[in-house]
């Protein structure tokens, strides 16, 4: 049994150094090659948060001919080991989606001054760190309003599942969307705590249907997946997140936020394919299609027109949504 | 705000909510207890639960039968926990570090498998097990509601706990299966076939983590998502060791931890200002104050995760 054992430990050393060994000859001639890593707080197929991020890394990757890893589902202890682990085998470029990449980029960042990190929703920035703000709480003003304007019971909801900051501006967009509307609607929150657990998404919306809410609106990931059921379960209407999410609810479906990553992958990416990278914090908006509306055709017309009214006033800028990190309860 | 919680059909919701929650956490414990006792300590549970969700739900989604999917379930939590008693009992390995890798490599595993699964398809889901109410019993004002309109895998559940309470407390198979985890060698002198029981109690708690799990799919979601347990799994270890190592108290101290989180999330809706931070901890901290109370009166098995060698002395 032991020698065995032995005797397979050498056949995968042996196979694995000679694996190395083939690398490194290839590697040679495609040194040019850019190689972009892309790292993610959850599945890169969750419908949704993370999924956008890696089709759009993957299509301007694509456009500029750069090489795509990706890591998925990682937790903010990992991150900074990620990074390194990342930044140590020759990535130049590193891609942190979430606002919680943002410290650990910072940190990671001054060791390795040759790698450039690009993170999503952070505040972060050095001379080798930029940071792309998306105004989701633009997305989330108009998702108020309709939520608004759809609700008959007065009672409109919206859960989130960690209370980081570009998550609470959603959350805090779509109050302010609902109450320009109605300023005596009642705006129910709550937060799951987790990006994953699907479960208590659906007690939460269980517990706000119960409680009279007939509009959710979710920001929660795949912990959101749980809030589009409850929705469906109770037929009642909900807003997705993120991405298309009109499969998951497609006759209570009210409208989809799009973040569109392609478009502001495109625009960071672009900085290294032309050597224009200024480590800044940049801020995209529904005027730069970073963020936009998808509205379903379950909405009445002339709901959908008001919500293209206000979307039109975003974009030319005669209206500023209020972009607020502060947590109300 | 306290009239806003203190009625009837706040009460019966929450009672609801807190049975829907602790579910797969009393499966997961259920299992957890039944290798405990006889000595193994499975940290894997998480990853045993992981399997059976997803392996259910990939039994349901291609066979189109709700029974399939929970037959697959239970075979995908078996597996893993076969895996951890070929290591902890043939090879004798450490238990927790063979239990944590278990977790870890399932999750990379269920997460490979789904992506394979769901590559190029648009949203997948199943149906899900309908409720079944008991007569009578469901109309008991709030506890009625709450226990006896649900699902038939709720069902089996009380019938295994009770099942389980009268095998360790009244049968001789029972006391056998118990003795192992207290002392292995004095039962293999007793006639007590070890290594065998041992095998017998990890694939009863595969099936019942993978159980745990697959109703989280089959009942509740209909979905599957990455990583979906959450936590559950270490939290139907912590309800074992606050109940005690008894069915009746893990059944307790589940139920527990599902009211806790049943509360919290509702108490965010209601409005009352708490930090959702300081309830996520609620679970851990009531275990680890029970820990402190636990203190001089040992209830864990005396031979917990000390692998048995024949003859070894």
């Amino acid at each position: 049994m032991k020698k065995l054992l032995a005797v397979a430990l050498v056949l995968i050393l042996v196979f694995s150094l000679s694996a190395c060994g083939d690398k490194e000859e290839s590697s040679g001639g495609t040194e040019e090659t850019i190689k972009v890593a892309l790292c993610l707080s959850g599945a890169a197929n969750d419908q949704g948060w993370n999924q956008t991020a890696y089709e759009g890394a993957l299509k301007a990757c694509e456009k500029y001919g750069f090489e795509l890893a990706y890591t998925e589902n990682l937790t903010a202890a990992d991150i900074a080991s990620t990074f390194a682990d990342y930044a140590g085998a020759g990535y130049q470029v590193i891609i942190g989606h979430g606002y919680e990449f943002g410290d650990p980029a910072l940190e990671v960042a001054a060791n390795y001054p040759d790698t450039k990190f690009i993170i999503t929703e952070a505040d972060a920035a050095a001379d080798n760190v930029a940071s792309y703000v998306m105004a989701c709480e633009q997305t989330a003003y108009v998702e108020g309003i309709i939520a608004a304007l759809m609700t008959e019971s007065g009672k409109v909801g919206a859960i989130g599942p960690i209370q980081g900051d570009s998550l609470v501006k959603i959350v805090n967009g779509f109050e302010d969307g609902a109450k320009s509307i109605n300023p005596d609607i009642v705006v129910k929150s709550a937060w799951t705590n987790s990006f994953v657990d699907t479960q208590l998404g659906k007690e939460a919306a269980q517990a706000m249907i119960e409680d009279g809410v007939d509009v959710i609106k979710h920001c929660a990931n795949a912990s959101g997946n749980g809030v589009m059921d409850a929705a469906v379960a109770a037929d009642i209407w909900c807003q997705g997140d993120s991405y298309d999410q009109s499969s998951m609810a497609p006759d209570n479906i009210l409208d989809s936020a799009l973040y569109n990553l392609d478009v502001v992958l495109d625009i960071a990416l672009g900085t290294i394919a032309d050597d224009t990278f200024v480590g800044e914090v940049y801020n995209l908006g529904m005027a730069d299609n970073a963020v936009a509306m998808l509205l379903s055709d379950n909405l009445p017309d002339d709901v959908k027109a008001e919500a293209q009214k206000y979307i039109d006033e975003i974009i030319s800028g005669d209206l500023v949504v209020e972009r607020d990190y502060t947590i109300r309860s | 705000m306290l009239h806003d919680i203190l009625t009837v059909s706040f009460l019966t919701a929450f009672l609801s909510a807190t049975v829907r929650l602790a579910v797969p956490i009393i499966y997961g414990g259920l299992g957890e207890l039944v290798a405990e006792k006889t000595g193994i300590l499975n940290i894997g549970m998480e990853g045993v639960m992981l399997s059976g969700a997803f392996f259910s739900f990939a039994g349901a989604w291609f066979s189109g039968s709700i029974l399939v999917g929970l037959a697959c379930g239970i075979l995908g939590g078996m597996a893993v926990s076969m895996l951890h008693a070929f290591l902890s009992i043939r090879l004798a390995q450490d238990q927790t570090v063979s239990g944590l890798a278990l977790n870890l490599f399932m999750l990379g595993v269920t997460s490979f498998l789904y992506k394979y699964m769901s590559m190029g398809q648009s949203y997948q889901k199943i149906p899900t097990l309908s409720e079944i109410r008991i007569p009578l019993l469901s109309r008991i004002p709030f506890i009625g509601e709450a226990f006896f309109a649900r699902d038939v895998l709720t069902y089996v559940l009380y019938a295994l706990l009770i099942l389980t309470f009268v095998f360790y407390k009244k049968t001789n198979k029972g006391l056998s299966f118990a003795a192992i985890g207290e002392n292995a060698r004095a039962a293999a002198s007793a006639g007590v076939p070890v290594h065998k029981y041992q095998y017998i109690a990890m694939m009863i708690n595969g099936a019942l983590g993978g159980i745990g799990g697959a109703f989280l799919v089959l009942t509740q979601l209909g979905v599957f998502t990455e990583n979906m347990i959450s936590g559950r799994g270490y939290i139907a270890l912590a309800a074992v060791i606050l109940g005690r190592y008894k069915p009746q108290g893990m059944f307790a101290a589940a139920l527990l931890f599902g009211a806790a989180n049943a509360l919290q999330i509702r108490l965010q809706v209601v409005g009352i200002g708490i930090s959702p931070y300081l309830l996520a901890i609620l679970p851990y901290a009531i275990t680890l104050i029970a820990l402190i109370g636990a203190v001089g009166k040992r209830s864990e098995p005396e031979g917990l995760a000390k692998p048995y060698l024949k003859g070894a002395r």
